[in-house]
């Protein structure tokens, strides 16, 4: 207690009132906030920084044009575009306006979140667009775009080459020459090509160069064939035999080899083009070059990007929000973004104006376009995309063959389309789910009555104190996590699901029974147990290790200890995407030490599931850490220093006296701790996203958390997730319970 | 002597890695936005600047995700940091009906997947009218920070020993007198730490601000952070320093008050 004594005087003044200051203070604050007036209309688009500065400027002159309205717009990361409006317009809220790519329609029209636009607009005026600006999908009007565009290109550096390769062999050929190491260290410093080649969306075009289309015209997945196989060869041999493109590249890697003139060509949309503009490369655009063996050009997807309304909206708001919505997709409106950033105008009377024909990149872009074929708005997609990256993947780290990855990438979408469009329908297990449900909500109520009147009883004595003093933090609990915790038990017996998004019911067990009867459960939940227990292994050994180190007599001890602090203070997801750069094959420090101090050739550490699941690792070791150290630096502050002296003088070794003295002491304090990583290891989603990218290579670095966001929030599959969700939480509070067992430290 | 160097050696060996990424982000903070796709020791550090700097604060909102998320974040610790102690004082002090059942719905809270919590806790927040408002984050930062804070307050009130409020009891104070006179002063460097965890989430939280805050104006850093990293073309330069700006003042909190860490994490300590 002693050396709380002065602290406490001394912190009792400063803390308590500098506190309540605070408090009054910031209550002030927060509730300053809540005076909105005016009209106001939500804008959630996904664009880039140029065409932001677009949107808001066009905003500003709506509101000048239109006194008392106030337009909010609002940028959104594709994903989260989609999954931050999803719950919004369940909840009954969310924007008057989305702006996105067209292959948002068929999922938010499926779920009923977007509205049908073909009784606001007249057939005159709907006439004024082009055919692929105006998006239907099952026989209404959900989207009309402002521009048409969006498909893929080769862009080359004119500096490097004059004239662009008109067939693929050409290609190969002239980016090998432009592949070269300048300085003469044994690495590249310049690029043939780059593009962001992982993703399926630059690689389907391939497919359609070698004849075939990866999607059937009913829009049904087309990949088992000699075309795929073909076109994976291809990207195979670009990255693995002719080296001509980077073998770790994503689409910032490719971007910004390019802005720095080291990639003579680059992949890349329309949308690049103010980019490069920006960064003053002289470049031209062409074709994706042609295939000799097939005599046809490459396809790539054309789309549109464009307005769709919420459904929800009231009557005056949803006036306001059409008077908006037909003011940017205004001529006016469309002109400035091609101004501003060379955009396709999708009105037909704009097409033939001066500003795209004075153009020269929109001129030359226009036969480009023509050689495209038009994005498919179905949900589908989403299912195909999924597989086909990987097998297509796994085809670019040369573990599965072209021909088998083909026919898998077939086999799995069919089978991810079918799971994405089930609708389950109550069958008997129903009844046991609503028994189960009754008897715990009869168990909850019994007690919930004894409680209150335990509480009522208590009306004097110290309990009702006790009661009072907890009553706040157990409504609190109970609002933000019990509730939702019960309704996601609820969901996991439900069957909702991108199909029944706005009316599911409780069906049954079966999302459990299918869960528990896959295999692949197993192997995850194998490898998350492998994953917590090394990681939580790991941050003891250092944690305790380097606490014990610092807590010897040492000079500058409260340096080492703030130093080695710093990886639990840094927010996690800043951190997180460090450590994923510093993993870059070509260009992070990790493999430039490897190979300048150990003369280790290049790890595929982004690339390789083994190691992109060990840099995971690492990162994670590295976060948690500190927090171990703190904890065994607490703990060893309370262990008597006489009891270590006394030993000292009996001549006992420093290595028993740890495990004689230290450990044993130890061990009560850093149980807890480690009961408590062990949770939050297995349940940490961040560092698995962040590091790899959301499960790549190959959806090969899921531990249980990640694939269960990636099914509920990538395929719709909310009911499943749910169930899987509920199994983890089983299994982990199983897994406490033994680790607990012994000592019951949780009591 | 040898045990000393090589421990000193170990030390700096693990403090350098502690450090190295952050080092990483000051050259992507100071270089274009190209520096990425370099090697750090081709980099050109004469050609380093604070032109990021200048850009977030004079172009972006930065400024006001600022001041939001220090509102936020006080305001959040201060909420987390009363209730967590009035419960934990509770818990650790009486023994009443359902204390059992409080314990272990502690540590339960923390086993379900965090993400799966979103779309209901979106729906209560829908149906109470907190969207959008920073009260809406309020409630759910300060609540979902509880479970850990009541355990380790908890941890904290178990090692006070049990005559001070005897003796505070037997000079005429109230039950809560007694907490709030004599207890709470006592517990400070737990107070601070629990306070420092609760700042701690809410400042780096980003998945429940996205779903929970949709106007610009109230928008936290983290959710300003993430708007230079677009699904295409993220300006790293910018993300970099705002980072950087954005783990200072945490850093520096957490520096600050590691003195306390050691003796106020009490989430090892057990009865006794």
């Amino acid at each position: 207690m002693k050396p709380f004594g002065c602290l406490s005087f001394w912190l009792r003044k400063k803390v308590l009132s500098a506190w309540e200051a605070v408090a009054v203070f910031s209550v002030i604050l927060m509730f300053t906030h809540s005076a909105f007036a005016e009209v106001r209309i939500q804008l959630w688009h996904s664009q880039m920084y140029a065409h932001r500065k677009v949107l808001a400027d066009l905003g500003r002159e709506f509101e000048t044009a239109n006194p008392g309205v106030k337009v909010d717009i609002l940028y959104r990361e594709t994903e989260e575009l989609r999954s931050a409006y999803q719950s919004a317009v369940m909840g009954g809220s969310g924007p008057d306006l989305i702006y996105g790519p067209s292959d948002q329609v068929g999922p938010m029209s499926t779920m009923g979140i977007i509205a049908p636009l073909e009784k606001i607009f007249t057939h005159e005026e709907l006439a004024e667009f082009h055919q692929l600006a105006l998006i239907n999908y099952r026989d209404h009007l959900y989207m009309i775009g402002d521009r048409i565009g969006n498909f893929l290109m080769l862009i080359y550096n004119k500096k490097l080459l004059k004239e662009p390769p008109k067939t693929v062999e050409e290609l190969t050929a002239t980016a090998k020459k432009l592949t070269v190491d300048i300085d003469g260290d044994g690495r590249t410093d310049q690029f043939g090509l780059a593009f962001n080649f992982t993703e399926p969306y630059f690689f389907v075009p391939w497919i359609g160069g070698f004849g075939e289309s990866f999607l059937s015209a009913d829009g049904h997945p087309n990949l088992a064939t000699k075309a795929t196989v073909d076109a994976f060869t291809l990207i195979r041999d670009w990255k693995l035999k002719d080296r001509i493109i980077p073998s770790e590249c994503d689409y910032e890697m490719a971007n910004s080899l390019f802005k720095q003139g080291r990639a003579a060509m680059v992949i890349n949309g329309d949308w690049s083009w103010g980019d490069y503009l920006e960064a003053k490369i002289d470049f031209g655009i062409a074709p994706l070059p042609q295939v000799k063996a097939t005599g046809r050009w490459p396809t790539p997807l054309v789309g549109t990007t464009g307005y769709s309304l919420n459904p929800n909206l009231e009557k005056d708001r949803r006036d306001t929000a059409i008077r908006f919505l037909r003011f940017m997709l205004s001529s006016h409106a469309q002109e400035k973004f091609t101004q501003a950033v060379s955009t396709f105008p999708s009105l037909l009377r704009l097409q033939d104006s001066e500003a795209v024909k004075s153009n020269p990149i929109l001129r030359d872009a226009v036969p480009i376009m023509a050689r495209g074929q038009q994005m498919s708005v179905a949900p589908e997609l989403r299912a195909v995309w999924d597989s086909l990256r990987r097998e297509y993947q796994s085809v670019l780290g040369g573990v599965t063959e072209p021909e088998e990855a083909s026919r898998r990438a077939q086999a799995d979408s069919l089978a991810q389309i079918d799971r994405m469009n089930e609708t389950l329908a109550p069958d008997g297990t129903r009844w046991i789910v609503l028994a189960v449900l009754i008897g715990l909500l009869g168990y909850l109520l019994f007690h919930s009555i004894k409680g209150i009147k335990a509480i009522r009883s208590a009306r004097t004595g110290s309990l009702k104190f006790a009661y009072l003093m907890t009553l706040p933090a157990v409504i609190a609990l109970f609002l933000v996590v019990v509730y939702p915790f019960v309704f996601n038990i609820l969901l996991s017996f439900s069957n909702f699901s991108l199909m029944t998004f706005r009316d599911w019911k409780i069906v049954g067990m079966q999302h459990y029974i299918s869960a528990v009867s896959d295999w692949s459960f197993y192997g995850l939940l194998l490898k998350t147990m492998i994953w917590t227990f090394t990681n939580v292994f790991m941050h003891m050994v250092l944690g305790v290790g380097l606490a014990l180190i610092i807590n010897q007599t040492l000079p500058a001890k409260p340096l080492w200890r703030t130093l080695l602090i710093v990886p639990w203070a840094v927010p996690q997801y800043i951190t997180a995407l460090t450590w994923r750069g510093m993993f870059n094959r070509e260009y992070g420090p990790i493999n430039q030490f490897l190979a300048d101090f150990l003369s280790l050739p290049p790890l595929d550490w982004l690339s390789d599931p083994l190691l992109a699941f060990t840099a995971c690792f690492i990162t994670n070791v590295w976060l948690g850490f500190p927090f171990m150290m703190v904890v065994a630096l607490g703990g060893l502050q309370t262990i008597p220093h006489d009891l270590h002296e006394a030993a000292r003088v009996d001549g006992v070794s420093a290595y028993r006296r740890f495990w004689l003295i230290t450990w044993p002491l130890l061990l009560p304090v850093l149980k807890p701790a480690a009961v408590l990583g062990c949770i939050w290891t297995f349940n940490s989603l961040g560092v698995i996203w962040l590091v790899s990218n959301g499960g790549e290579p190959a959806d090969q670095t899921h531990i249980l958390v990640t694939y269960i966001y990636r099914a509920a929030f990538n395929l719709y599959r909310y009911g499943h997730a749910a169930a899987l969700s509920v199994l983890t939480f089983l299994l982990l509070f199983l897994l406490a319970r033994v680790m607990t067992r012994k000592e019951e430290v949780i009591k | 002597m040898i045990r000393k160097t090589s421990s000193l050696l170990v030390l700096f060996l693990f403090s350098f890695i502690a450090v190295f990424p952050i080092l990483y982000v000051v050259a992507m903070a100071t270089h274009d936005n190209s520096a990425f796709a370099q090697r750090l020791t081709d980099l050109d550090w004469m050609q380093a600047d604070l032109k990021n700097f200048k850009k977030l604060i004079l172009e972006t909102e930065f400024l006001i995700w600022l001041r939001n998320s220090v509102l936020i974040s006080i305001t959040v610790s201060m909420v987390g940091v009363s209730l967590s102690s009035m419960a934990g004082y509770a818990i650790a002090r009486y023994r009443f009906p359902g204390h059992k059942w409080i314990l272990r719905s502690l540590l339960t809270t923390q086993m379900f997947p965090a993400s799966m919590l979103m779309l209901p806790m979106f729906v209560v927040l829908t149906q109470l009218k907190l969207i959008n408002s920073f009260v809406g984050l309020l409630v759910v930062y300060s609540s979902s920070a509880l479970p850990f804070c009541i355990w380790q307050m908890k941890g904290f009130f178990e090692t006070v020993p049990k005559e001070l409020e005897e003796a505070a009891r037997l000079d005429g104070l109230s039950a809560f007198q007694t907490f709030y006179r004599v207890i709470l002063p006592v517990a400070s460097p737990a107070l601070v730490v629990t306070g420092l965890f609760t700042f701690m989430t809410s400042w780096s939280e980003y998945m429940i601000a996205a779903i929970v805050l949709q106007d610009p104006a109230l928008y936290t850093l983290p959710l300003g952070l993430k708007s230079f990293q677009a699904s295409i073309a993220t300006d790293w330069g910018l993300y970099a320093a705002a980072s950087l700006i954005i783990s200072t003042p945490i850093v520096a909190l957490f520096l600050a008050l590691s003195r306390f860490l050691v003796s106020g994490l009490t989430v090892g300590s057990v009865k006794g």
